[in-house]
C-alpha cells in the first residue's frame, strides 16, 4: 500500500462518515420534535398523536412557494383538509441571515396577507425539525399518519416548475395521498422528489 | 468623397454585424443583472445537409449559479425548446459535467457556476432556399445563491447560408468540449458492475487509470420515479471504488443506473472528467466481452454440445448412433476409431470453416455465421440435394460406396470404408447444425469475430470438441453401448424411418428456399431434386456387381447427364430468374417490415420500437416467434405500450441488417433489441426469450420513457 493509497482510503472513510445520514424512510417512525408558532405558542408532533399531520416545508421568498400561494393552491388544500381534521403545520427552517427566514412578526403578516388555512406556522430558525426529516426543499411535503409513521414524502404536485399555470394539469401527490390514508388505504404514491428551493440551513 | 463613401460602407458593416450578431438577453433582479443568456454557433455559416453545433451560453453573476440536467436535492435543469424550420434537426442537450456543491443541511446539487455552455448538434436539410437563417429558442432556467429566482429568455441566432463555412467561437466551445462526460471506456480500461444490496445500488468500478485522481465521485441521473440518496463512496483501493447510491424510493427492480463517473485532482476540479455508466446489465453483459478468453471457449464447447440437441442435427444424430449400434456387434478398437474419424469429421469442418473465416476476415469481406451459408440460397440447394440422397439411401433405393482412391487416400488401414463413412457423417452433421446458433455460441461467436485468427481457430476448435465430445466418450466407454437394443431386423425398419426424419429435414430446407425465392423457386429447385432422385434409383436398379463395365458406364453417362441438364434447365434457367423474396412475404399480424429509415423515423416521432432480427431458416428465432412473441400476454403488452413492432428479415442476408447485427457483436440471427426511444440506449434481449423477460423490460422501458 502506497501513501496515495492510504490517502484516498481515508479520505473516503471521512466522507463516508460525513455524509451517513439519512433521514426517516417512508413507513418509519415520524422524528418528534417541538417548535413555537408566530404567536410564541408551542407545537409539539407528539401533542397530535391519532391525527393526521401535514409538514409543509417553507419559505416566503421562494419562487416555488410562491407558485402555490400565489395561485392559492396552498391555501385551498390547507383549508380543505384542516376542515376534516387535518393538523397541517407549515415550518421554515431557514437560518437567521438567509432570505426565506421570518421573524414571529413577518410571519403574522404573511399569514393574514396571503390569507392562508394552515394550523400554525413554525418558526425553525435552529433547522432542528427539517434536518430531522432530511428536507431539502421548500415545498417540502410531509404527511404522517395517526399512528405516527409516516406516510408520505416528497413533492406537492408532479410538475417541478415554477410557473402556476402548470398546476391545473399536474396530480397532486398531496391530495390523492391525503384522500388514501384518510380513507384507511395504502398510500400508492408515498415517496416523490421534492422540488424548490434548497431549505437555507444553519451551518453546523 | 471618398471618406463619405468609407464611412458609409464602414457603417454597413457594421450595421450588418450587429444584425448577425448573436442577441443576448439579461434576467435582472433587483436592479441587479443575475444570468446573461445568448445563442452561439461553431461555425459562421450554415452549409446544406452538414451538422453545426449551437450552444446556449448562460453567464451568472459570482455566487449565483443554473443546474445540470439532473439538479440534485434542489433546483430545476435548464431546459432549450427550439422553434426550428421543418426539415431541420436538433440532437439533446450536451451537458458539461457540473460542479457538486453541499449546502449546510447536507443538501447536494449539481450545476454551473460562472458560465456554461450547454451544446446541441443541429442538422440542416439538405437544400435551403434562403440566404440565411434564424433560429429561436425558448430558454428556460432557475439560478440560485440564497434564493432562487426562475429566468427565461427568447433567444435568436441567425446565420448566414453558404457552401462553405468556417470555426466560429472556437476557444468558448473547445472549452466546455473538455467537460463533456466520455462514455464508457474498454473493458481493459474500466469496468463497471452494479449490485443491489437492500434499499442501496453498489457501483464497482475497477480502473487502474482511476488511481491517479484522488477525488471520485458518482454523479446520478435517475428516471423520474426514482428518488435518490446522497451517492458516496463507501470503499476505495488502489484500483477498486465502491459507490453506495441509496435508492429512497421503493423500486425493487431497479438493478442500474445511470449516471457519471466524475474523476478529479480535486472535488470540482477544472481537470475534472466523467465516464457514462453503461446503462443495463444486460446491455453491457451482451456488449462487453468482460467475460475472459476461457469462460468464452467453455461456451463455445457448450454450444457445440448443444448442437447435438439442435433440431436440424437431430436426425444425423440419430444416424450416427444407429451407427454407433452397428459398430456395438464389433471390437473395441474399431468402435473407437469410428468415433475419432466422425469426431474428426466434425473438427476439419470447423476448422476448415475458422480457415475460411479468416481469410475472408483478412480479404475484407462483410460475412456472419450461419448466415454466410444459409442466406444462400444455391448452399441450402445443395444440402437438400444432399439430406435427399441421404433419405434415399437410407429408403434402400441404392447403396453408397465410396470411390475405392478417395478411400484409400483418405484411410490406408483396414475396415477404412467405415471409418471415412464416419469422416462424412461427423461432416455432415456439423452442416447441418451451423444455422442453429445455440444461444451460448452467440455470444462465444460474437465475441471470436472480433479477435485475431489465433482466437477464431481455438474458438471453433472448442465448439468441434464440444459437439464431438459425447461420440468420443461413448466410444472411448463403449461398454456404455450395452444399454442399447441388439441388432435384429428391426434396424431395416429403424433405417427406413430416419429416412422420413431427413426428408422432414428437407421439407424445412425447401421451406426456406420458399421463403428466399417464393413459390416458384420451391417448385424448380424441387423438379432437380426430383431428377436427382431418379439418377439415384438408376444407380441402384442398374449400376449391379453383376453388371459389365460397358453397361455400368453407360448407366454413369445418362445419370451424369440428366443431372447437368436438369441442373442447368431447372437451376440455372428457371431457379437463378426468380425474383429474391421480398421480406414482406413472411410478416403477419402487426409486424411491418425493417428498415434503417422507419427505425429512425419511428424514434424521431417519439414512439419505442421493438426489432426481431430473423430468418426463414433460423429455428430458434420461430421457436421464440411461436411461443414468445406471438404469445397473447406479450401481443397484448407491445399494444398497451403502443411499441412499434419490426421485423427484420435476414433470409437472404441483407448487408444492411448484417451490418447492424454486426454492431449488436451478433454474428446472425436471432436477436431482439428494444429502442425505448430517441435517446435511451437499445435494450438486448438473450437469445431464447422467456414471456416474463419481455413483459419486464417492456415495463421498466416505457417508465425510462416516460421519464423524460
Amino acid at each position: 500500500m502506497n501513501t496515495k493509497t492510504i490517502l484516498i482510503t481515508l479520505t473516503s472513510f471521512i466522507a463516508g462518515a460525513v455524509f451517513a445520514f439519512d433521514p426517516p424512510s417512508v413507513g418509519s417512525a415520524a422524528p418528534d420534535f417541538s417548535l413555537t408558532d408566530a404567536n410564541g405558542k408551542p407545537h409539539s408532533l407528539s401533542q397530535y398523536k391519532g391525527k393526521t399531520v401535514v409538514l409543509e416545508w417553507f419559505n416566503p421568498e421562494c419562487p416555488f412557494v410562491k407558485k402555490h400561494y400565489g395561485s392559492g393552491n396552498m391555501q385551498k388544500l390547507q383549508q380543505e383538509y384542516t376542515v376534516k381534521g387535518v393538523v397541517w403545520l407549515t415550518i421554515d427552517s431557514n437560518a437567521p441571515g438567509t432570505e426565506g427566514n421570518i421573524t414571529p412578526e413577518e410571519a403574522q403578516k404573511i399569514t393574514a396577507s396571503w390569507k392562508t388555512h394552515q394550523t400554525a406556522l413554525l418558526l425553525d430558525p435552529e433547522g432542528k425539525a427539517g434536518r430531522a426529516y432530511g428536507a431539502k426543499n421548500t415545498p417540502n411535503m410531509v404527511i404522517i399518519n395517526p399512528e405516527g409513521k409516516i406516510a408520505y414524502e416528497g413533492a406537492i404536485d408532479s410538475k417541478a416548475t415554477p410557473n402556476p399555470a402548470d398546476i391545473p394539469n399536474s396530480t397532486n401527490y398531496v391530495k390523492a395521498a391525503l384522500d388514501e390514508s384518510l380513507t384507511g388505504k395504502p398510500v400508492t404514491t408515498s415517496q416523490t422528489k421534492p422540488y424548490g428551493c434548497s431549505v437555507k440551513y444553519k451551518s453546523s | 468623397m471618398l471618406t463619405a463613401f468609407r464611412l458609409a460602407a464602414y457603417s454597413i458593416v457594421c450595421l450588418s454585424l450587429f444584425a448577425l450578431a448573436p442577441q443576448g438577453q439579461g434576467q435582472t433582479y433587483q436592479g441587479k443583472e443575475l444570468v446573461k443568456a445568448e445563442l452561439l454557433s461553431d461555425t459562421n455559416a450554415v452549409v446544406p445537409g452538414k451538422p453545426f453545433t449551437v450552444g446556449l451560453l448562460l453567464r451568472m453573476a459570482p455566487g449565483w449559479h443554473t443546474y445540470w440536467k439532473f439538479s440534485g436535492d434542489a433546483g430545476l435543469p435548464t431546459e432549450l425548446k427550439w422553434k426550428l424550420p421543418a426539415g431541420w434537426k436538433v440532437g439533446e442537450i450536451q451537458w458539461p459535467i457540473p460542479l457538486k456543491t453541499i449546502d449546510p443541511g447536507d443538501i447536494q446539487t449539481y450545476g454551473y457556476e460562472n458560465e456554461v455552455l450547454l451544446v446541441q448538434e443541429i442538422t440542416p436539410p439538405a437544400q435551403i432556399d434562403n440566404a440565411s437563417v434564424a433560429f429561436a429558442a425558448d430558454a428556460n432556467w432557475l439560478v440560485c445563491e440564497r434564493i432562487c429566482i426562475p429566468g427565461s429568455a427568447t433567444l435568436q441566432l441567425e446565420l448566414p447560408t453558404s457552401t462553405t463555412n468556417e470555426p466560429k467561437n472556437t476557444d468558448l466551445f473547445a472549452r466546455f468540449r473538455r467537460l463533456l462526460p466520455q462514455g464508457w471506456p474498454e473493458p481493459k480500461i474500466a469496468t463497471a458492475n452494479w449490485t443491489r444490496a437492500g434499499s442501496d445500488l453498489r457501483l464497482s468500478v475497477k480502473s487502474a487509470t482511476l488511481a491517479g485522481y484522488p477525488s471520485a465521485d458518482f454523479y446520478p441521473l435517475p428516471g423520474v420515479e426514482t428518488v435518490v440518496g446522497h451517492p458516496r463512496v463507501e470503499s476505495r483501493s488502489a484500483n477498486e471504488i465502491v459507490f453506495r447510491v441509496p435508492l429512497e424510493s421503493a423500486s425493487k427492480d431497479l438493478s442500474s443506473m445511470q449516471g457519471l463517473v466524475v474523476f478529479s485532482q480535486r472535488p470540482n476540479g477544472n481537470d475534472r472528467a466523467g465516464w457514462q455508466t453503461p446503462i443495463s446489465a444486460i446491455a453491457s453483459a451482451s456488449s462487453a466481452p468482460a467475460h475472459g478468453i476461457f469462460t468464452f471457449l467453455f461456451f463455445g464447447f457448450l454450444g457445440g454440445i448443444i448442437l447435438n440437441l439442435m433440431p436440424c442435427v437431430l436426425p444425423v444424430i440419430s444416424l450416427k448412433i444407429f451407427g454407433s449400434i452397428q459398430h456395438a456387434g464389433q471390437n473395441r478398437r474399431k468402435i473407437l476409431r469410428s468415433g475419432i474419424a466422425f469426431a474428426g469429421g466434425i473438427f476439419t469442418w470447423f476448422v476448415g470453416l475458422a480457415l475460411l473465416l479468416i481469410a475472408l476476415k483478412a480479404a475484407g469481406r462483410e460475412i456472419t455465421w450461419g448466415g454466410f451459408q444459409f442466406t444462400n440460397p444455391y448452399f441450402v440447394l445443395a444440402l437438400s440435394a444432399i439430406v435427399l440422397v441421404f433419405a434415399l439411401n437410407l429408403f434402400g433405393v441404392f447403396e453408397i460406396s465410396l470411390p475405392q482412391g478417395v478411400t484409400r487416400g483418405l484411410l490406408s488401414s483396414t475396415g477404412g470404408q467405415q471409418e471415412a463413412a464416419s469422416f462424412f457423417q461427423g461432416l455432415f452433421a456439423t452442416v447441418l447444425a451451423t444455422p442453429c446458433t445455440a444461444p451460448f455460441l452467440g455470444t462465444a461467436l460474437g465475441f471470436a469475430f472480433a479477435q485475431s485468427p489465433a482466437i477464431i481457430l481455438s474458438m471453433f476448435v472448442a465448439i468441434a470438441g464440444g459437439m464431438s465430445a459425447p461420440y468420443l466418450l461413448l466410444c472411448a466407454y463403449p461398454a456404455w453401448l450395452r444399454f442399447l437394443p441388439k441388432p435384429g431386423p428391426w434396424m431395416l425398419h429403424l433405417k427406413q424411418f430416419m429416412g422420413f426424419l431427413l426428408l422432414a429435414t428437407l421439407l424445412f430446407l425447401l421451406y426456406v428456399l420458399g421463403a428466399q425465392r417464393g413459390l416458384e423457386g420451391a417448385i424448380w429447385a424441387s423438379c432437380f431434386l426430383l431428377v436427382i432422385s431418379i439418377a439415384c434409383w438408376m444407380k441402384g436398379a442398374f449400376i449391379l456387381p453383376t453388371a459389365s463395365v460397358a453397361e455400368r458406364t453407360v448407366v454413369r453417362v445418362i445419370m451424369l447427364v440428366i443431372v447437368l441438364v436438369s441442373g442447368v434447365y431447372f437451376i440455372g434457367g428457371k431457379f437463378e430468374s426468380t425474383n429474391i423474396s421480398s421480406a414482406n412475404s413472411q410478416l403477419r399480424g402487426d409486424w411491418q417490415a425493417f428498415t434503417l429509415e422507419r427505425l429512425q423515423a419511428e424514434l424521431e416521432q417519439g414512439h419505442s420500437v421493438f426489432v426481431d432480427f430473423t430468418a426463414a431458416w433460423c429455428l430458434t428465432c420461430k421457436f421464440n416467434e411461436a411461443n414468445v412473441l406471438e404469445s397473447s400476454a406479450v401481443r397484448q403488452a407491445f399494444q398497451r405500450h403502443a411499441i412499434v413492432k419490426l421485423k427484420a428479415d435476414w433470409t437472404n442476408g441483407d448487408p444492411v441488417i448484417t451490418k447492424l447485427l454486426q454492431q449488436f457483436g451478433r454474428p446472425g440471427v436471432p436477436l431482439y433489441v428494444l429502442y425505448p426511444g430517441k435517446s435511451e440506449e437499445p435494450i438486448v434481449f438473450p437469445e431464447l426469450l422467456t414471456k416474463s423477460i419481455i413483459l419486464e423490460k417492456l415495463e421498466t422501458a416505457s417508465r425510462a420513457v416516460a421519464a423524460q
